[in-house]
């Protein structure tokens, strides 16, 4: 099937390469593609189409159609035209029920033209309406390109810099890529072909088979290596794309046996592969025309060749048998051939020159698209400026004469002149909204091939002129890429404190909070609650908030961003607040302990620590108080020690004194514990006894190791939100949301209105009698436990939900906290709580329902 | 007043272990190496005014904040730059430090520019990290501790995309 060897092929014919095609093995030489070996095997059919499961062949060998889309090696959707060959390749034929010769589904192409167009399934497929849900599993088994394959490969990212970017490797871009190179180092060339590989251009980086994708802010161009996505940000961008050779619209025009000029130099002079016996060559400017020469020299007879800049055609369309190619029907005559080369005109390829900015102007002279006013830093060379000679624009649609067959716009959607004229005719008349109706230009081409040709018909269709309808909106990726290229390595951001590896070596059960894993519990929660109620547990609050003021200003600072009063907070002294925004809101809350006249250490929310830290450094931004605010979450783990044995455990690793003289409720010391120097909070979130000890995070493991050989209990977050539930401590963004006040959460007591300002103060005090619901503790007798998020009725109506519930072993019932209209926020309330299908009676309980007084953390 | 004690980890008895951020990811690994142990202080003031020590090296982040970075002692430097008249902050146990060789692994973890370090910004992926050039094709990075974990397993799996 070679035409003898001849001069610069590029395939050499000493070296044999073998692949299987599906049963079949394959023998190519060395140079060949995937797709030049298949031809050269005697295979024309390449692909079914899309939706019409209508044969394709090779169209225009230089990747940029679907025609010759197969799966490879398991990965789907591969341009085998210009995929080289490898030896041991598996190459599989997809997107066809049977064959590629006989595929069932192509029974769409002949009854479906009329059931079937232009968005016909959700036009012709509701009704019944229950049968949907069949007719979506069909839509979606039949649709789609290839499979993806089980097959898990390796993607790789890697930032990289350039002082020059060329993106396109022919003549103009190499060029450009020398000069360049002339004025110093830092230049990199990027093409999609193989044939640079190992080129060797003086001063330039070269890189082979990389594509690409699109400009982004920034100038950064992303570009598909493979299975290396290099991240580009060049000081200047050349874009050296070229230009695209287009298809006509005639009937007939996706036959096998129709092609573009660019195939048939890539079949004879690169492969020395003979496209056809007898063609007829049509073109709209010079260079289509040139491919005569070159079919004579591989012994095609050339039937006829149509300029049509001298002789613009009346009709022409394309008849086949068995999809392939057999004769042509132009103005009135017939030519039998097995080759039509067509040329509408070379398109500049300018996707990436209008990603980054550039202006799309129409050309009607010559009926094509050429880019203007090129953003700073990005540069156009060769055909892409619009430098492609003389053409003439071809007609949108050249009719055939009776009974002909579909006209197609878009080969990768199979959208035809039909579709979109009924676009049109339902009111899609814009281009941006039939491109989304008829899918028209969305294809694996991503228009390189249909945008110029829907526009165009788009235009006639319309009364308007192609000028007018401009062009949709370019947008990456400029070539296919694959998913996981973009995607990456899987790297999961995960925040684990010092003592992460204690819980996993404990065997806790971890779950996400927010980027942090932290323990859900150690197997038994129940177990958990009852150690800290009756001996003695600790908990890993590492993941808390934790900023030091410093500063002569500091207490004037926390004295007007919260509201209740610090100015007269004694040192070693421990105060509870809640921040609000300026309009009153709860943001946050957590403890402020003064460990120096002018030195406070704040804790905040787990998830608080950036956004708490901010809020403090923009509102000293606006006072300009000489304080700093420094964040040191990550400098410091936490443990909180608690239990009616807290004090004798703690007591045994110091030498200093806890006795509940030296540190009484609420107070702040520092204490060595263990031999590590600790800041010790007697704070009670869990409702007992408890000692938050703050110390340098490298000690953590030594720390939890030596607390947990005193005896106490590891407990994880689970039992921890029972134990604050029980004393009704609120958890901000689980309890509050963004609409919560201090006066609707029952917080009423904590803002100071005799303060001369604090940040939300006005809101505080507009809101007084405006407060809509009310955050309340209920419990349930029956024992049913609510879902948090359950609606709260009274009277059939809406009026509440829950945020929290649980089952407390210590109460002997169902508690939680729940928003309800300020009326039921009464002691004794009754609630009727809608979850999961069942209505729960409720009872509304104001006061702790464990330990209310707090003796037992003052204890 | 407190003399933030509870903040260095140095500061602990001798017989307490300190345990790295990195040390469970790094463990056994050559091509990226632990150096979490490093000195690190935060400074706030004028930064100008700050004497630096044999083995010490500044980094800075705004004109008025900066992380120094000792061989030395973390707790002695706080305690002379306090004495200076600016504030400092024992940071030595909130940043993990990991060595890592090759410009090539360095750019597959961020997007800083080698030739312009030392640079705070983005690594693996949105983490806030400081990159210096400790030298020849080596480079340090400092992360938050409790992201030390998983930047080291990143730059492991970086570093063995490198090598296939």
């Amino acid at each position: 099937m070679r035409l003898p060897p001849r001069a610069g092929e590029r395939i050499d014919r000493s070296r044999n390469i073998s692949f299987r095609y599906g049963t079949e093995e394959v023998v190519a030489f060395a140079g060949d593609t995937i797709g030049s070996a298949l031809y050269a095997g005697g295979r024309r059919v390449f692909s079914r189409s899309f939706k019409y499961h209508r044969p394709r062949g090779l169209l225009c060998c230089t990747g940029h159609c679907p025609n010759c889309l197969m799966t490879v090696d398991g990965v789907p959707n591969v341009r085998v035209c210009v995929e080289p060959v490898r030896a041991g390749a598996v190459v599989k034929a997809q997107n066809v029920l049977g064959s590629l010769e006989r595929d069932l589904m192509s029974v769409t192409d002949r009854i479906g033209g009329p059931f079937t167009p232009v968005g016909f399934y959700y036009r012709t497929m509701i009704r019944p309406r229950r049968a949907w849900p069949l007719y979506e599993r069909l839509l979606r088994n039949a649709a789609g390109l290839g499979r993806v394959g089980g097959r898990s490969r390796r993607f790789d990212t890697e930032h990289r810099r350039a002082r020059v970017l060329v993106v396109g490797g022919g003549r103009a871009g190499r060029e450009a890529a020398l000069a360049a190179a002339a004025e110093g180092p830092g230049v990199v060339l990027v093409d999609e072909g193989s044939h640079l590989a190992g080129a060797e251009l003086p001063g330039v980086e070269v890189l082979a088979r990389a594509r690409a994708i699109g400009i982004y802010e920034g100038g950064l161009v992303p570009v598909d290596a493979g299975e290396l996505l290099l991240r580009f940000r060049a000081q200047r961008v050349v874009i050296a794309t070229g230009a695209l050779e287009q298809p006509l619209v005639f009937p007939g025009n996706d036959l096998v046996g129709v092609l573009l000029p660019s195939a048939v130099r890539r079949l004879v002079q690169d492969w020395s592969l003979a496209p056809g016996r007898r063609a007829v060559v049509i073109a709209a400017e010079s260079r289509g025309l040139d491919v005569v020469p070159i079919l004579e020299d591989a012994g095609v007879e050339i039937a006829r060749t149509i300029d049509l800049r001298e002789r613009p055609l009346g009709t022409l369309a394309a008849e086949g048998h068995k999809g392939r190619l057999t004769r042509l029907a132009l103005d009135g005559e017939t030519i039998d051939c097995d080759l039509a080369v067509v040329s509408g005109g070379r398109q500049p390829a300018y996707s990436l020159l209008a990603q980054a900015g550039a202006r799309v102007e129409y050309d009607p002279t010559r009926g094509i698209f050429v880019p203007r006013e090129l953003p700073p830093g990005i540069e156009a060379v060769g055909a892409v400026t619009g430098e492609v000679g003389a053409a003439v624009e071809p007609a949108a649609l050249y009719a055939g004469s009776g009974r002909t067959g579909k006209s197609f716009v878009c080969l990768c959607e199979d959208v035809t002149d039909k579709d979109l004229a009924r676009a049109v005719r339902e009111g899609f008349d814009s281009l941006e909204l039939a491109k989304r109706y008829t899918t028209v230009t969305m294809g694996p081409c991503q228009g390189k091939l249909c945008q110029v040709a829907s526009n165009r018909l788009y235009a006639q269709r319309t009364g308007t002129g192609s000028a007018a309808i401009g062009t949709t909106t370019a947008r990456p990726p400029w070539a296919p890429v694959e998913l996981g290229l973009l995607a990456g390595r899987h790297h999961e951001p995960t925040r684990r404190s010092a003592i992460h590896f204690r819980h996993e070596e404990a065997g806790a059960e971890m779950l996400w909070a927010g980027q942090w894993q932290r323990p859900h519990s150690y197997g038994d929660a129940a177990g958990e609650v009852r150690a800290v109620h009756e001996s003695l547990g600790v908990i890993d609050v590492s993941t808390l908030g934790k900023l030091l003021v410093e500063g002569p200003d500091a207490a004037r600072f926390l004295e007007r961003l919260y509201p209740n009063r610090f100015a007269d907070l004694r040192v070693g002294r421990i105060r509870y607040g809640v921040l609000t925004s300026d309009g009153g809101r709860i943001l946050d809350d957590g403890t402020v302990a003064r460990l120096g006249e002018g030195l406070f250490y704040v804790t905040t929310t787990s998830s608080g620590s950036d956004s708490v830290c901010e809020w403090f450094e923009w509102w000293n931004a606006i006072w300009g108080y000489d304080v700093e605010i420094v964040n040191v979450t990550g400098a410091l783990a936490a443990l909180n020690l608690a239990g009616p044995r807290a004090r004798e455990a703690l007591g045994r690793l110091t030498e200093g004194d806890v006795s509940n003289e030296a540190i009484g409720y609420l107070d702040a010391r520092e204490l060595r514990v263990a031999g590590v120097p600790c800041l010790a909070l007697r704070i009670g979130f869990v409702g007992e006894l408890g000692y938050e000890l703050h110390f340098a995070s490298p000690a953590g493991e030594h720390l939890w190791d030596r607390l947990v050989a005193e005896g106490a209990r590891p407990f994880g977050l689970e039992p921890q939100r029972v134990l604050r539930l029980e004393k009704q401590h609120v958890i901000v963004g689980q309890d509050t949301d963004s609409e919560s006040s201090l006066l609707s959460a029952g917080m009423g007591w904590l803002p100071k209105l005799d303060k001369e300002e604090f940040v939300g103060k006005w809101a505080v005090e507009l809101g007084q009698d405006r407060v809509r619901e009310r955050l309340v503790g209920f419990t349930v007798r029956s024992g049913e436990l609510p879902k948090e998020g359950a609606q709260v009725l009274v009277g059939g109506q809406p009026a509440g939900r829950v945020t929290s519930a649980r089952y407390s072993e210590r109460v002997g019932t169902v508690v939680g906290l729940a928003w309800v209209r300020p009326d039921r926020a009464q002691d004794g309330s009754e609630l009727a709580i809608r979850s999961d299908g069942a209505t729960i009676a409720a009872e509304v309980a104001l006061a702790p329902f464990y330990d209310p007084e707090g003796e037992r953390l003052r204890s | 007043m407190s003399t933030l004690d509870f903040l260095s980890p140095q500061a602990a008895a001798s017989d307490v272990r300190l345990v790295s951020p990195l040390a469970r990811a790094l463990e056994g690994a050559q091509s990226v190496r632990d150096v979490s142990s490093f000195g690190k202080v935060e400074v706030r003031g004028v930064l100008d005014g700050v004497e630096l020590e044999p083995g010490e090296e500044l980094v800075r982040i705004t004109p008025s904040r900066g992380v120094l970075l000792t061989a030395g002692s973390a707790g002695a430097a706080c305690a002379r730059l306090r004495a200076a008249g600016l504030r400092a902050y024992d940071m030595t146990g909130a940043l993990a430090a990991l060595e890592l060789d090759g410009e090539r692994l360095l750019r597959r973890l961020t997007d800083l520019e080698p030739e312009s370090l030392p640079a705070a910004g983005a690594v693996a992926r949105g983490v806030p990290g400081i990159v210096q050039r400790v030298g020849g094709e080596t480079f340090r990075i400092l992360v938050p501790q409790e992201l030390g974990h998983y930047v080291a397993a990143v730059a492991l799996d970086a570093g063995e995309g490198l090598a296939r």
